[in-house]
């Protein structure tokens, strides 16, 4: 791990090194076991009994110099098991784990403890903590990882009616549209991206399917009622979170250079750099309230250029007025 | 691939590993079995050979051999570069990272699991099918070697939105997966001031410097994304008041020492250091009118100020 090298470029290949690789691991496991089945073997290690059989064959041929096959390290099959005999000190432990491995699994327990809850003494706490060791990283000092913020009764709650299949009563505040309103959906998966936790459902409110943001929920109570079986099955794997429609308005907007944090916020479009730091941008326009609050918050960094369909020109101004109006009534008291 | 190639990197892990001198490129040809006998497809199958063993992680070094007559360059796999330690897991410890390496989706975990002898086929998948997937590149993995070897990093960044990238160097002393990002916080020694750096934004070729760096005296605090942090102006406490409707993710999104109390209604009410007035009221109005700032006076005034420029635009 302490080699210089750079990072980035380099493409993933099915080579002799990945062979490689899995047989270091494999070679000490069995040898540390009495005999275990080829089965067990090879489901532990993502393998068919041939490429497991075939990789052994070679295992038989290694030798030092002056060659000597059998002494370095040998391989007995019989039946369905397998015996690995090692010279002592030879292979008898894993490689080190890379940076990537190291990393991954890390990350891995760290994510999963946010959503369970860190429970000190747990076997997932415990092993994350062996871990931080081996990889000589200071235990919550040097990595946080937050897959988005978890509210644990909640997510709970979701899991089990995915698990158990049934129906879900959400009182969801819906952002773009800025509208609250109660639904029953059936519960499908559950899911991080970018920073936030979706449930993947079927609505019964708009009879189709729809991803729900975990912190617009409101509450969520799981009904007694199954889910009934629906024809067809889910057409959301991979689909990404925000996706404009194509029946959806677009607007191009010219934004001054300090508005530039749009592009890192907002799904763009389409991006041109213009003079003086300042960009061209166009937008989709997913409802009339996520339009007022862009607008809103950029005021005079941003003019709109363009707008297909043509835009109500009077869109922030009246959004601002009813703003304001709250503004102008007496102030709520505690 | 061809067995005949696996056999051949086996063999020459193996020779490089049991050495007691560090070997010539001459001194493999002799004792690894399988390499062309003609010089010129020997070296050029010998180049490959070592990108592949260090492809794969395999420390090997680059050393000189006195041994013959004239001085040449040696290789070895130092021993206790190469094994992995024993961290001493009890079989739940694994089980529970097996499980974790499932449920988040990171390239590495599973393979790091196979050295460390977990059991894929213990507690089984998660039945509600939650998954989180994180991403990972050569980028990242270079800054989470440097960061746990507590190397210096290289790489090139933007200064700023459409500013040219420049060189930067970094002693790296915390990574945070935040709002779908991964940042790493650290010393920047061009600057000689902590600074943090979007791992996404980071040219593509990240590299570990030799250069070593103490261990931070004090931990870093992580990267702080509320724009309203990370003004240079005087902070100031702003008290906000929320609908009902957006109360609950509100207080997720802020925190919950945020709150100063929740009302009858349902609303809420908060206190936000605010050290960015734009990005603050930029923050606000995205509640529409859902939420109000109530004080300080100067701060709700500069909200009313203008929204009063945008109602008559």
């Amino acid at each position: 791990m302490t080699t210089p090298r750079s990072g980035a470029e380099r493409a993933p290949r099915a080579t002799a090194g990945d062979r490689l690789r899995r047989l270091l691991a494999i070679i000490p496991w069995i040898a540390e076991h009495d005999g275990p089945s080829v089965t067990d073997v090879c489901r532990r290690f993502g393998l068919t009994r041939s490429q497991l059989l075939a990789d052994l064959q070679v295992v038989f041929l290694v030798g030092l110099h002056p060659f000597t096959p059998d002494e370095l390290i040998d391989v007995v099959i019989d039946g369905d098991r397998v015996w690995i005999t090692l010279n002592p000190g030879a292979f008898d432990r894993p490689l080190q784990l890379t940076p990537e491995q190291g990393l991954g699994l890390v990350a891995a327990g760290s994510t999963l403890l946010a959503v369970e809850g860190s429970d000190a003494g747990g076997p997932l706490a415990r092993g994350l903590h062996k871990l931080e060791a081996l990889l000589g990283i200071d235990a919550g000092e040097a990595l946080a990882v937050a897959p988005g913020p978890v509210r644990r009764e909640l997510i709970e709650l979701l899991r089990e009616a995915v698990a158990r299949q049934h129906l879900v009563e959400l009182d969801y505040y819906a952002y773009g549209r800025d509208q609250r309103t109660v639904r029953t959906v059936d519960p499908r998966r559950l899911f991080a991206e970018g920073g936030q936790w979706y449930l993947d459902a079927w609505c019964h409110l708009a009879g189709d399917e729809r991803l729900f943001r975990l912190d617009r929920m409101q509450t969520a109570r799981a009904l007694d009622e199954p889910v009934t079986p629906r024809g067809g099955d889910r057409a959301a794997d991979g689909r990404g979170v925000f996706h404009p429609r194509g029946s959806d308005p677009r607007i191009t907007l010219e934004l001054e250079p300090d508005a530039a944090w749009v592009i890192d916020q907002y799904v763009v479009e389409a991006v041109e750099a213009l003079d003086g730091g300042r960009l061209r941008v166009r937008l989709a326009v997913s409802a009339v309230p996520w339009l007022e609050r862009l607008l809103l918050r950029l005021g005079p960094d941003a003019t709109v250029v363009a707008a297909d369909p043509p835009l109500d020109a009077g869109v922030a101004s009246r959004a601002a007025q009813r703003v304001l109006a709250r503004y102008r009534s007496p102030l709520p008291s505690s | 691939m061809s067995a005949a190639k696996l056999e051949r990197l086996l063999n020459l892990t193996a020779a490089l590993l049991e050495t007691t001198q560090p070997l010539t490129a001459e001194e493999i040809r002799a004792r690894v079995p399988g390499y062309p006998a003609e010089l010129t497809a020997f070296r050029r199958a010998f180049e490959r050979d070592k990108d592949d063993l260090r492809d794969m992680g395999i420390p090997l070094r680059l050393e000189r051999s006195k041994a013959g007559t004239r001085d040449q360059d040696a290789y070895r796999i130092p021993k206790d570069e190469y094994y992995l330690r024993d961290p001493g897991f009890e079989p739940d410890e694994l089980a529970a990272l097996h499980l974790a390496a499932q449920v988040v989706r990171l390239e590495g975990a599973n393979e790091a699991l196979w050295k460390l002898g977990g059991d894929p086929s213990g507690p089984g998948g998660d039945p509600s099918g939650l998954v989180a997937e994180l991403p990972l590149d050569g980028r990242l993995t270079a800054v989470f070697a440097g960061l746990a070897a507590r190397h210096v990093l290289r790489f090139r960044y933007p200064a700023g939105p459409a500013r040219e990238p420049a060189e930067r160097q970094l002693e790296p002393h915390r990574l945070d997966f935040q709002r779908g990002r991964w940042y790493v916080s650290g010393h920047d020694r061009d600057r000689d001031a902590p600074r943090s750096f979007r791992v996404d934004r980071m040219g593509s070729d990240v590299e570990v410097l030799p250069d070593e760096f103490p261990k931070p005296a004090r931990p870093h605090p992580g990267v702080s994304l509320q724009p309203w942090d990370l003004g240079r102006e005087a902070v100031t406490e702003a008290r906000l008041l929320v609908d009902g409707d957006q109360a609950a993710w509100t207080v997720q999104y802020l925190g919950a020492d945020a709150v100063v109390e929740h009302r009858g209604d349902g609303s809420v009410e908060l206190r936000v250091p605010v050290a960015d007035v734009d990005a603050f009221r930029s923050f606000v109005l995205t509640f529409l009118d859902h939420a109000e700032v109530l004080g300080p006076p100067e701060l709700r005034a500069a909200v009313v100020d203008w929204l009063e420029q945008r109602a008559q635009a």
